[in-house]
């Protein structure tokens, strides 16, 4: 596959190494141009397959627990019927394919072991996300508005929210999501900062969990445990390794994880096939341009022409 | 006193912030809060200020039939739309919550999934081992980029009796070169942040006050 522009640009160098090589030398040069100028809607095509097969036809790849993922659990494990966890979706509808499953999962979790949640959101665009997943988890477990569970929404400026969640939840948010009291909340009587809540959980695609950790963990020692996106995931490392964070999920793959620790299947499973030939599906494509590339330059070398500062990059 | 006072309140400030942060004197914790209470009205503000602004940028676009603008129409459409629902029939129920949740959720995910395709393309086309580094570099992509999956979990290899999948090799990348990498840029930043805060409440960072200060 070789684009139209591509051919072209690529004649030129082409013609100069015939006339260099002279008549009746022509090198087959197509196969190392072909695999370093792939059409990119061929890319797209072959990309759009990866993900798509293995959700119709599954492969069942086995998933292995990370560590992060097994602390990420086992502070969900820790806590006992009663306690309460806060719940942050700090995320919008663009990362929802990757933290939906974390969020399903860990408050399938925390309903499960009767644990209660006070969630709340520290983006606009998030508040139809937690609604959406907070009614859903809670009809799956029977789980009363109020007393196990309640929804603060979202309030501007997240630096002044974490901070003064600290000192108190009531002057933070005087009233719920839906207008009513907070003092008025079933759930809320004796909670009223973080030395109340036994675990802060924030699922993420920004530094949240990074500010989650510097303002909540260092100034008022709430212990915490974070589900990001994979990227995001490589970024906070170092507070895992410091113990300044108590377990993470990463990506997709992470929320995966914990769906097996936990028992129940979902959308973080049913993915994992689908990026893995995802994943190897662009390997692949760096791969065969890395031959075709290699391959240029030691034609290049034995032709003594000049390099192609067009290629790569 | 035009440009003393602010420096003189920036200090006081910020002497204050400093001390609470070690101190529990309920006095210092009250007037913490006030600045947290002030912060949150503040932003409160700008949130408001975005949204005139960005109203007020389209309609001159709009005014002036200058390039694209139907799509100016467009955004001042959906902003009024937005604003008018929620306020007739509720945040609750009603076209608010659908829009967000048929039109404003899967655009958004449509565009961050288009992502996957473009980062196949631009891999593809930019890994390219050129150098030493550039090798490196494609190694620990592509080791990582496997390992992080359960198929690349599933490759791997044997050193006398020791099993190494690309997952273990990933992880190591992870623990020890990428982590000793980012707490470098971390305390560099964090000692950059506290030298330039010391300068900000001693008045020697003058540059937030503006030009000529």
């Amino acid at each position: 596959m070789v684009t139209q522009s591509g051919q072209g640009e690529q004649m030129g160098a082409g013609e100069q190494q015939d006339a260099r090589q002279g008549p009746g030398q022509k090198t087959p040069r197509w196969t190392h141009e072909m695999l370093m100028n792939m059409d990119r809607r061929f890319i797209f095509v072959v990309i759009a397959i990866a993900v798509a097969a293995p959700l119709i036809f599954p492969l069942n790849l086995p998933v292995r627990s990370s560590r992060e993922a097994e602390a990420y659990f086992n502070e969900m494990e820790k806590l006992q019927p009663g306690d309460e966890i806060i719940f942050s979706f700090d995320y919008e509808p663009d990362t929802m394919a990757e933290l939906d499953p974390m969020s399903v999962a860990t408050l399938r979790h925390a309903f499960r072991k009767d644990v209660r949640v006070l969630a709340q959101t520290t983006y606009a665009g998030g508040v139809g996300i937690a609604e959406r997943i907070l009614r859903q988890v809670a009809q799956e477990y029977d789980k009363v508005y109020g007393e196990d569970y309640v929804f603060f929404g979202y309030n501007p400026d997240y630096s002044a929210t974490i901070l003064r969640m600290g000192e108190s939840i009531r002057s933070n948010y005087p009233t719920d999501h839906y207008h009513a009291p907070t003092d008025g909340i079933p759930l809320m009587k004796g909670v009223d900062c973080y030395d109340d809540i036994e675990l802060l959980v924030t699922v993420t695609a920004s530094a949240l969990a990074e500010y989650w950790i510097i303002w909540a963990g260092g100034k008022y020692k709430q212990r915490i445990i974070a589900g990001n996106t994979a990227i995001q995931a490589v970024l906070i490392y170092p507070y895992y390794q410091a113990g300044q964070l108590a377990g993470f999920l990463g990506g997709l793959k992470g929320a995966a994880e914990y769906e097996k620790l936990i028992g129940v299947s979902g959308a973080g499973l049913l993915g994992m096939d689908a990026q893995s030939v995802a994943h190897l599906a662009i390997v692949c494509f760096i791969i065969l341009g890395n031959i075709g590339f290699l391959i240029q330059k030691s034609r290049t070398k034995q032709t003594g022409g000049p390099r192609d500062s067009r290629q790569g990059g | 006193m035009k440009r003393t006072g602010p420096v003189v309140f920036g200090f006081l400030i910020g002497m204050l912030m400093l001390i609470q942060y070690f101190t529990q004197v309920p006095w210092i914790d009250d007037r913490y809060n006030n600045v947290l209470d002030w912060k949150q009205v503040v932003f409160g503000i700008t949130l408001i200020l975005g949204v005139v602004s960005l109203f007020l940028h389209h309609w001159k676009k709009i005014e002036r039939k200058t390039g694209g603008w139907g799509y100016s129409v467009v955004t001042i459409a959906g902003l009024l739309f937005m604003i008018a629902a929620a306020l007739i029939f509720g945040r609750e129920e009603g076209p608010y919550p659908w829009m967000f949740d048929h039109v404003q959720a899967p655009m958004q995910s449509t565009m961050f999934a288009l992502l996957a395709f473009y980062v196949a393309s631009a891999s593809y086309r930019a890994f390219r081992v050129r150098s030493f580094h550039a090798a490196l570099l494609l190694t620990a992509g592509v080791i990582v980029m496997l390992g992080r999956v359960p198929l690349g979990e599933m490759m791997g290899f044997h050193i006398g009796e020791h099993y190494f999948s690309l997952g273990t090799i990933s992880t190591l990348i992870l623990d020890y070169p990428n982590l000793a990498a980012k707490r470098g840029v971390m305390i560099g930043v964090g000692l950059g942040m506290t030298a330039t805060a010391i300068k900000i409440i001693l008045g020697i960072e003058r540059t937030y006050l503006g030009k000529g200060a």
